[in-house]
């Protein structure tokens, strides 16, 4: 037997090799204490992106655009409880300092006129207690533009308290206040909250929640699923340590490299139980194949032939996953990069560990019981599969190379109605308060996409803000948008309420500078300072002009965005436009470019690899195939059923690629072994599927059992991406088992036919 | 020598009789004193409004006023000098004691005037840090008061009164909960008066200096100072010219002659 230096050393050292890594894993544990989530996708945006910079901007000037909304719900809302409970929450939030305004029925203004006054009062003032009063503020609201759609719905089933919080207050304090307010105050109003504050507070809420029960479940199953297929306590043991390792390496260094975990971070340990106990799997398989044919070996003999036989394909396919896996680093989001760049880093450790620190506690242990798999059993149903897999593809090879080109036409057609997720809030499941109230917005309020312009000049000028007025009526042709607010709007309303109909300033901006500074002074006087300030700044030299909209893909967002582009090159005064829409757009955008670069990457860093392994051209063309046949397909099934691409299935392609690319490098170097034993290629085919193909099925089921423990995940996201990250697996699987051996049997490559000693694989 | 000690004795005894009447005197007896040394039937002043943001943007408004009390209320006449913009717009308005004020504004631009209607009383004087109410004599009956010290502010010892919102709709009127009024004691004028929010953190201090007295005996300020402690923002009203008494008629104050 030959004994390699690397192997000895590892033994000779084997405490250090033990302790060592033990030390360094629980060592960081402390980072991870400190550590913090940030569920804010904004936040991880360049500083240097222009959108970004232009949101920063008009928050400077207009004030925090991070508003909590509490939907409320009855059959109507004018009722008097209903108003009671609106009023009563409104003066209790108002009161309070952590929230800096509050829009409601009680505080929104009503500005009218009549006979010769102008009033200029709370949208509700008094609680009707009769139907002849609430008919008649029914009637009041509908015609006041300032709550009409705004805070009240047309069919008055719902209201809207609409909170602007300070900017140093966190949002677990924030949401804490709310609902300790509206059980304060209860009423048999549904209520749905909405904003970004809680949809941050939300996805941090279930990331943690999905790190504290996804672990321990993640972890049990892949101990049962070890301990049933090795039935021996070191079989469990050492992969699961390894895990263990793993994880606690790449969750450590998130905080250790200074970053905070990102919402998707939560793949990561999910990750590591899928991949990271591959490797020492195949040792203590090897363990327990040698011990049962060997039952005189030593313990240091066998382990020493076990690292000599396995060293070299367990670095090789470790090696094709880090670099399938670092197809996430190149993405341009922090949060994919991060995961790429951690995830790489883990597999990289628990590779290091399976070839020195299993061997060195294994060559420690006393000898196990022979294992009854390894002297021949009954052939099981996976058996019978794969049986039926090799003669098919002997057989019938153009048929199965048909019928996978078929699958792949028809679903492949389907990434023609790929789309891209617009919308940071369908992370959450769909029955959430949040989404219920996203849609309430679409529907009933004006839409939930916003985009501000931004107007700098002499503000009370009349040719601004006829300007904005303009704008506003355009916009408003369009189906898409429903509410546009601005300086421009409440002159117009003010200049109805002080002028009679038949007047020439009745329902105009007017054409002085002095009317309109006058108009302004006396809106000043009756209102709070805070009411003008999201709209003008304090010396009127800029202004803004707020649209909300509906768009639920990026084909509807794109034509809003058109039209607001070309008004706003229509005119010199307006100078940028910023919000929040526009900061979910370039999110979007770079999650398709950096799903473009990964892609990119990964295929041909792959076929490189398998060029360089296989020294065949060939070799690195076929081997991609599967690949790309599964990602084809992967992308086809989320177009044919509307599954989107967002920040966690952008990773599917990469994770998809170091995992899948395994199955068909252990394929074909079991193809060519047998084919350098002189089999025929139906033979060889047969053989192959028989043992590595048994082998390879039984890594990705429990690769898939790892995944399937993100189907209970709280987040949608995650379940997505559970969903289709097995699904392309499987594909790769399927593709290993089938495709790959017609394909072989139809062309005969020579990389596999030829025999080269030089380039022997094991 | 001797006569130098009697003279002290006497002062003496004086400051004691003095701090005990002063004791003697209950909180609300203090800050209607405080109310009345500055109050005049009527009067006309010209005056400049600063408004300050909070990153010190200045806004000014210079603005002549007219008041006079007349038997059902005090009407008070504005009108604004600059900037040119607003120059000539006018507001009327009408403090009846025991119903909702009134309120007319003329506007050149428009050459009309019209009645506003508002039912908010805590709103901001023009837009200042101001709220209507520290405009004009506070309701005592809104108010309990409580003796919280003395203090010394620039060398005048002061009395430190405590006036307290008696229930959370006078709070929601006046928009705070309770305000520490600093009452000089030898001359009952008020040196600066501190609001605390709802939740009794400091939400505004007003500053009154360069008082000036008054040919009737009373004193005028002619210098104040808000500033808000929590928005960072802060407003100025000095006094550019003020004469006790108006020649302006009851006919000056009505809507119809606004503007004219």
């Amino acid at each position: 037997m030959k004994k390699t230096p690397p192997i000895e050393l590892v033994i000779r050292y084997r405490w250090w090799f033990i302790i060592v890594p033990v030390c360094l894993s629980i060592a960081l544990i402390l980072p991870l204490k400190k550590a913090s989530i940030n569920p804010d996708l904004n936040a991880y945006l360049p500083s240097d992106v222009p959108e970004k910079i232009n949101q920063d901007k008009l928050e400077e000037i207009f004030g925090n655009s991070e508003p909590i909304v509490l939907f409320f719900h009855s059959d109507d809302i004018l009722h008097q409880t209903t108003l009671e409970r609106i009023r009563n929450l409104s003066k209790a939030f108002g009161r309070m300092n952590e929230f800096e305004r509050v829009i409601s029925l009680f505080d929104t203004k009503e500005i009218r006129g009549d006979q010769g006054f102008m009033n200029v009062d709370p949208a509700v003032k008094r609680i009707p207690t009769s139907d002849i009063r609430r008919e008649k503020l029914r009637e009041q609201l509908r015609n006041n533009e300032l709550a009409y759609r705004l805070v009240v719905s047309e069919d008055f089933q719902y209201t809207l308290i609409i909170l602007f919080p300070r900017k140093d207050v966190s949002d677990k304090t924030m949401i804490g206040l709310i609902h300790e307010q509206l059980q304060e105050f209860p009423g048999d109003e549904e209520v749905y909250l909405n904003g970004t504050p809680y949809l941050r507070y939300e996805i941090q809420r279930k990331a943690i929640r999905d790190l504290t029960i996804l672990l321990p479940i993640g972890l049990t199953i892949m101990i049962l699923f070890l301990y049933f297929s090795f039935h021996e306590k070191r079989g469990v043991i050492l992969p699961l340590s390894v895990v263990l390792m793993s994880i606690l390496l790449s969750m450590g260094l998130i905080p250790l490299i200074g970053w905070e975990f990102s919402l998707i971070a939560v793949l990561v340990p999910i990750l590591m139980i899928a991949i990271a106990n591959n490797y020492g799997v195949h040792i203590v398989s090897r363990y327990q194949e040698l011990n049962a044919k060997h039952p005189e070996w030593s313990m240091r003999q066998i382990v020493i032939d076990c690292l000599h036989h396995l060293t070299r394909p367990i670095v090789l396919t470790a090696l094709t996953t880090i670099v399938g896996v670092l197809g996430m680093a190149v993405q341009i989001m922090l949060p994919p990069k991060q995961t790429g760049i951690v995830s790489a880093t883990g597999i990289f450790f628990a590779l290091f560990l399976s070839l020195t620190f299993i061997p060195a506690l294994l060559v420690g242990m006393k000898k196990g019981k022979i294992q009854n798999s390894f002297i021949g059993s009954d052939p099981t149903i996976v058996d019978r599969i794969l049986q039926w897999m090799g003669s098919i593809s002997t057989r019938k090879p153009v048929t199965v190379i048909v019928v996978f080109l078929s699958v792949l036409i028809l679903s492949g057609a389907g990434i023609a109605k790929l789309r891209v997720s617009i919308s940071n809030e369908k992370i959450l499941p769909q029955k959430h308060p949040l989404r219920i109230s996203n849609d309430l917005a679409d529907r009933y309020f004006g839409g939930t996409n916003t985009l501000t312009l931004l107007f700098e000049g002499d503000i009370k000028s009349p040719v601004i803000l006829q300007t904005m007025d303009r704008f506003e009526r355009e916009l408003m042709q369009m189906p898409e948008v429903g509410n546009v607010t601005s300086l421009a709007k409440i002159i117009r309303i003010m200049s109805r309420a002080l002028n009679d109909p038949d007047d020439p300033f009745y329902d105009t901006i007017p054409d002085t500078r002095e009317a309109i500074a006058q108009y302004i002074e006396l809106y000043s006087m009756s209102g709070d300072p805070d009411d003008f300030e999201q709209l003008v700044n304090f010396d009127y030299t800029k202004s803004s002009l707020t649209i909300q909209f509906v768009a639920n893909d990026m084909k509807t967002f794109n034509r809003a965005i058109a039209k607001i582009d070309s008004l706003k090159a229509s005119s010199p005064y307006c100078t940028l436009e910023g919000g929040y829409s526009l900061m979910e757009k370039v999110i979007s955008e770079s999650v398709v470019r950096g799903q473009i670069y990964s892609l990119i990457f990964a295929i041909l860093a792959i076929g490189l690899l398998l060029f360089i392994i296989f020294r065949s051209i060939s070799a690195g063309l076929m081997g991609s195939l599967p690949l790309l046949f599964s990602l084809i397909c992967n992308f086809g099934l989320m177009g044919w059923t509307g599954l989107e691409l967002d920040i966690a299935s952008s990773l599917i392609s990469s994770i998809a690629i170091g995992i899948g690319v395994d199955y068909t490098i252990h394929l074909f170097w079991r193809l060519k072994k047998e084919l350098e034993q002189n089999n025929t290629m139906d033979d060889a085919i047969k053989n192959t599927l028989k043992t590595t193909g048994r082998g390879i099925t039984i890594n990705a089921i429990s690769v898939i059992l790892g995944f399937a423990v993100l189907f209970i995940s709280a987040l949608t996201i995650l379940k997505t991406f559970a969903f289709l990250i097995i699904f392309s697996l499987l594909l790769c699987l399927l593709c290993a088992l089938m495709l790959i051996p017609a394909l072989s049997k139809v062309l005969q490559p020579r990389f596999l036919t030829k025999s080269n000693n030089k380039n022997k694989l094991n | 020598m001797n006569s130098m000690k009697t003279k002290v004795i006497l002062t003496l005894i004086l400051i004691e009789l003095t701090v005990c009447f002063s004791f003697a005197q209950s909180a609300r007896e203090i800050a209607e004193k405080a109310a009345d040394v500055i109050s005049f039937e009527s009067m006309e002043m010209i005056s400049v409004l600063k408004i300050y943001d909070d990153k010190n943007n200045e806004r000014i408004r210079q603005i002549a006023t007219a008041t006079k009390k007349f038997d059902s209320s005090t009407k008070t006449l504005i009108k604004f000098l600059s900037p040119a913009d607003v120059k000539g717009t006018s507001i009327l308005i009408y403090d009846f004691e025991n119903e909702s004020d009134a309120m007319w504004i003329y506007m050149p631009a428009l050459r009309k005037t019209r009645r506003i209607v508002s039912s908010e009383k805590g709103n901001n004087f023009m837009g200042s840090e101001f709220s209507n109410a520290d405009m004009s004599k506070p309701n005592m009956n809104d108010f309990s008061y409580k003796i919280l010290g003395t203090e010394t502010v620039n060398g005048k010892i002061c009395w430190k009164i405590e006036a307290k919102c008696l229930n959370e709709d006078i709070e929601d009127e006046n928009g705070f909960g309770r305000k520490v009024i600093t009452i000089e004691k030898n001359t009952y004028l008020t040196q600066r008066i501190e609001y605390y929010d709802f939740d009794d953190e400091l939400l505004k201090i007003m500053s009154i200096s360069d008082y000036k007295k008054q040919t009737n005996g009373g004193y005028f300020a002619f210098r104040m100072e808000m500033q808000n402690t929590q928005s960072g923002r802060r407003s100025i009203l000095l006094i550019d010219k003020l004469q006790l008494g108006t020649e302006l008629s009851e006919n000056s104050f009505a809507a119809a002659t606004l503007g004219k």
